[in-house]
């Protein structure tokens, strides 16, 4: 019972893992309609820039259990790059949805040396920094509160993003224009502004989520291009654009991972494409996705 | 279109630097009147690039050597770096080094895929080639029955079959269910597979409880490590190598994996830096390969480039450097035997014949060049231990082994091998 | 320019490079190879993308299928006819995409590009964890095959491919441009366009949006597939690294690189990126860096490639003459 708890548990935290990465994938397509393949690279850029953060603020001499804030400001500080990114997509929001794709295509190209220029080849990590908030469990069943935390984290994350974009006014205009651009552009919003709102929100939960989850892991030049599939899937089982989707898609990647992990290793990696084909087949606009044409 | 333009060759460091300025006398024949050209081909980015750049190093610090005592037979030596990625990119950037800069040597490789892709094109074009790594079971055979101009490095196998040795000399009788974790492809597969066939020659009876095959580069392993805690194996058997190695332990050490455990980790030594001690116990079976950077009877050469390297990279050497080293000091080695016997400059296929069999001093002790161009080298494993100075763990106790201890014999099969060679323990 | 000239440019452009071996040196020559092999594979992929408006980020995978049919034939099976070895590489690509297909076209736009990138990556997990059939990821060895019934074994690798394999491969291409050509001045072609421009106005008129679309699909990953035999050669092995997405995302950053909006435009894509990516790991190690700097400039600057800055040169020159 133990070992099943545990498994199901290493699931969940892989699905907040996946969810943290697709989140800002969908909050972008769903508003603006762009499909930004250089998400794993803002994750990638945020844990980078989170390990060299905290080494930093540690040697200066902050208190262990403080790195978290720390950690996450960190991610946070790289919403400076939106900004930028959104000037450069600007240039190609009214052509066909394929060149914005691959100038984001670009932008992973670019960013895989970008890091490497700062961060060389070498994986970065933050030791055993993740253990400082101890573990919690009983009975056979433990995990790091870290693990807790990021699971916490992602929900989180959902809610408050669903919150928003459900309840707030800002967030009804946000959707208005994923709906009918024109629409709410006669209505006199300015749509040039939500588009950089939107797509520095896409960055800062791309970087955010890789400052947060880094210390449970490791930043490596080659995560970028492996997350993007998986972020995919997601989003495909899930449904383009869905936050709701979005947390669907990554339980179910999630939770498949770890039934094969613990059934059948052999399936770990095909399981998920499999899924995503069958979903594409029987449902193709995803479990929450709005039909396609 | 200047395609017929001859590019500019980069040189690295002062080494190259002074190689093409230096002019050099003494040499009366014109053509040999200029730098000796060695190719590398390594990997800078992706998940190798950790490796090719510790690889970089060893060649660097050989060639700055061999430049200050006068080059290799009297040539200056002056490198042009190319990158390894795919099999099919890495190969025209080796025609590129041959056809195009004209190299008189090709080093370096990494990944078993592109080495055995280059094997056969560099045996076709003629081209020298001695290979850092890369070299397992599969294929080899078929491939390259008899190279003449290749040479590779010895087995990769060579590491898991030291620490099944390992395993059976400290922890015999002591478990009774095993279980694995090891990356998803040939290397990981040959390990785990070697790894099992030794425990069998030395009769110890096993139950395999747990197998997991995370793809290279898994940086979330919670699952893995829950999977193999629910399997309670006595012990575990990983050759996870990349920075999912460091993942890995941490992760099994906050799931509480390792009390009552035993782990062996053949292939520790990449990544022996990034396992800080906060989460890797002592008591676990290291394989540090060809270069144990903190050996207490390392010899004087070993020590001057812990030091080289530890002040460029602020970080300690692994194996890699070493092999880079082993390269091209046999590749020295047998330029110099050619033109000894010669009295000439000796041509390509003379300096490879002459490489067969030459020995050689490297970082980690000595090497040598065996008749079928497999290296021999020795090896480095122990127990992990906390009593030093660094932030990780290093060998409490060393074991060395030379690898004609742990590799087939020419033309042999891995597999029959391993049933019937007479291994001392 | 009028169609005349254009022929003539053509010819004159396939004789420059059919004379390289008299003029280049030999590196040059065997990267004209795989600049060949990419110029089929994206005459193909630009049916699908640059007529049928259809983007497709897996068709990396039918690469792989043809490098991998090729390392079955070759060293499996022990049949090194190179033309057999195309032939087969042509059924079994289709045999892929015909299913695949029938799935992925009742989509476009993004939701097709996802279903094709995931496609893609399944086969790529396939040929990485069927270790025992596929080699995992040491791949397959690829064996020299023999052209027109001709063996070359006398002849060492590099005067095999900057000779007979080369022109070979030219000639492969000519037939295969000039196939292509024929495709899409075809009516199949036209209405492939005109859906292109207005899928509901075209169905309106009659045209099966599905099966015209499927059959772009199967032509294109023929093509790919072709692509991917070429490439196998030189190579010497089949990898998985072929069908990586990655891979997928080059094949149609070449296309861009050439133009879309032109037939020739893929052609000259290939070549251009094969000497940019050359030149450029030549010259610094941050190489991926300024590939993707130039792919964001084509992107933004010139959507129509190097085709379209030529062509738009070449109009305001006859425009300066009249």
């Amino acid at each position: 019972m133990a070992a099943f708890i545990n498994i199901l548990l290493g699931g969940v935290f892989h699905a907040a893992v996946l969810f943290l990465v697709a989140a800002g994938l969908q909050i972008v397509f769903g508003v603006q309609k762009i499909v930004n393949l250089a998400c794993g690279s803002f994750y990638a850029l945020g844990a980078y820039f989170g390990v060299t953060t905290v080494t930093w603020a540690l040697k200066a001499g902050l208190p262990p259990f403080l790195f978290l804030p720390v950690l996450i400001a960190s991610g946070v500080v790289l919403a400076v790059i939106g900004p930028v990114i959104e000037r450069l997509l600007r240039t190609v929001y009214d052509r066909d949805e394929s060149f914005q794709l691959l100038l984001t295509f670009a932008l992973v190209l670019m960013f895989q040396d970008i890091m490497r220029y700062f961060w060389g080849a070498n994986p970065q990590q933050l030791g055993n920094l993740v253990m400082v908030y101890g573990k919690v469990g009983a009975g056979g069943v433990d995990l790091p509160v870290y693990n807790v935390l990021v699971i916490a984290g992602s929900i989180a994350i959902a809610l408050i993003l669903g919150g928003f974009l459900q309840r707030t006014r800002y967030g009804r205009i946000l959707r208005a224009t994923a709906e009918n651009r024109a629409m709410t552009e006669a209505l006199g919003v300015d749509v040039r502004r939500i588009n950089v709102v939107v797509f520095t929100l896409g960055t800062v939960l791309g970087t955010v989520g890789g400052a947060f989850v880094v210390p449970t892991s490791a930043a490596s030049l080659d995560m970028a291009v492996e997350l993007v599939v998986e972020a995919f899937a997601v989003v495909v089982i899930g449904g383009l654009g869905s936050m709701r989707g979005a947390l669907a898609g990554a339980l179910v990647v999630g939770l498949m991972r770890a039934a094969a992990i613990a059934l059948y290793a052999e399936l770990e990696l095909l399981s998920i494409y499999l899924v995503v084909i069958l979903v594409l087949i029987l449902r193709p606009s995803g479990l929450f996705g709005k039909p396609a044409e | 279109m200047d395609l017929g333009r001859r590019k500019a060759i980069k040189t690295i460091g002062t080494a190259g630097v002074v190689a093409a300025t230096l002019p050099i006398l003494g040499f009366p024949a014109i053509a040999q009147n200029r730098p000796l050209r060695v190719g590398i081909i390594a990997p800078k980015a992706g998940i190798a690039g950790t490796i090719g750049e510790c690889g970089l190093q060893g060649t660097l610090f050989a060639v700055e050597k061999i430049n200050a005592a006068g080059g290799i037979a009297g040539r200056m030596v002056e490198l042009v770096i190319e990158e390894e990625t795919n099999p099919k990119d890495s190969i025209e950037r080796l025609r590129k080094l041959v056809l195009q800069d004209k190299v008189d040597c090709v080093q370096g490789i990494v990944s078993s895929g592109v080495s055995l892709a280059m094997g056969p094109a560099a045996e076709e074009m003629k081209a020298l080639t001695i290979y850092w790594d890369g070299t397992t079971q599969d294929g080899v055979d078929e491939t390259m029955a008899k190279p003449r101009y290749v040479f590779r490095s010895t087995d990769n196998e060579c590491e898991a079959v030291m620490a099944s040795l390992l395993v059976v000399k400290h922890w015999k009788g002591k478990f009774k269910t095993i279980a694995g974790i090891n990356p998803d492809y040939s290397y990981g597969r040959n390990n785990w597979a070697a790894f099992q066939a030794l425990l069998k020659k030395f009769g110890i009876e096993f139950t395999v409880v747990a197998e997991q095959w995370p793809k290279v580069g898994t940086l979330d392993l919670t699952s893995h490590v829950a999977a193999l805690k629910a399997a309670k194996p006595d012990m575990i058997f990983s050759s996870l190598l990349f920075a999912d190695l460091p993942v890995f332990m941490r992760t099994a050490h906050s799931a509480g994996l390792m009390e009552g455990t035993r782990f062996a980790f053949p292939a520790a030594g990449f990544q022996h830096t990034a396992l800080k001690k906060e989460f890797t116990p002592e008591g676990m079976i290291f394989g540090h390969n060809t270069l144990y950077f903190d050996h207490p009877q390392a010899n004087a050469l070993q020590k001057e480039f812990v030091a080289y390297y530890h002040n460029k990279t602020k970080d300690y050497p692994h194996w890699e450097a070493d092999r880079a080293y082993f390269a091209m000091q046999a590749y020295k080695a047998g330029v110099e035997k050619a033109q000894k016997a010669k009295n000439a400059w000796p041509s390509i296929e003379e300096i490879a014949a002459a490489m067969e069999g030459v020995k050689v001093d490297s970082l980690g002790g000595p090497g040598r060049m065996r008749e079928d161009h497999i290296a021999e080298q020795t090896f480095y494993q122990g127990i992990t231990t906390h009593k030093n100075k660094y932030d990780f763990p290093t060998l409490g106790v060393v074991d060395t082994m030379y690898s004609d201890q742990l590799q087939k014999p020419p033309g042999a099969n891995f597999w029959k091998w391993i049933e019937t060679a007479q291994i001392k323990l | 320019m009028t169609p005349r000239l254009t022929t003539l440019v053509i010819v004159g452009l396939v004789a420059l490079v059919g004379s390289a071996p008299l003029w280049a040196t030999p590196y040059h020559i065997t990267l004209m190879i795989p600049a060949m092999a990419y110029g089929i594979a994206l005459l193909g992929l630009n049916l699908l993308f640059g007529y049928a408006g259809l983007l497709s980020f897996g068709h990396a995978m039918f690469v792989g299928i043809g490098a991998y049919t090729t390392a079955v034939f070759t060293s499996k099976l022990g049949i090194r006819s190179f033309e057999l070895v195309l032939v087969a590489s042509a059924v079994a690509a289709a045999l892929f995409a015909i299913p695949i297909g029938l799935l992925t076209v009742r989509y476009v736009r993004i939701f097709f590009g996802m279903l094709t990138l995931a496609f893609g990556m399944l086969f790529h997990s396939f040929l990485f964890k069927f270790y025992h059939l596929t080699g995992g990821d040491s791949g397959m060895r690829v064996v020299r095959p023999t052209l027109l019934g001709q063996d070359t074994q006398e002849l060492d690798k590099i005067a095999f491919l900057t000779g007979p394999f080369f022109l070979y491969v030219l000639a492969l291409l000519v037939i295969l441009g000039l196939v292509m050509l024929r495709i899409v001045h075809s009516p199949f072609g036209l209405h492939l366009k005109a859906l292109r421009e207005n899928a509901r106005k075209a169905e309106y008129l009659g045209v099966t949006v599905r099966r015209f679309r499927l059959a772009a699909f199967v032509i294109s990953a023929i093509y790919c597939s072709i692509g991917g035999v070429i490439l196998a050669v030189p190579t010497g092995i089949a990898d998985p690294e072929l069908a990586y997405w990655t891979h997928s995302g080059n094949l149609i950053f070449m296309t861009l690189l050439g133009g879309f909006t032109n037939f020739f435009g893929p052609i000259l894509g290939a070549f251009s990126f094969i000497l940019l990516q050359d030149q450029l790991m030549s010259a610094t190690q941050y190489w991926r860096f300024f590939l993707g700097v130039v792919l964001a400039l084509i992107v933004i600057l010139f959507p129509r490639g190097l085709m379209g800055i030529l062509e738009s040169l070449m109009a305001r020159f006859s425009r300066g003459r009249s």
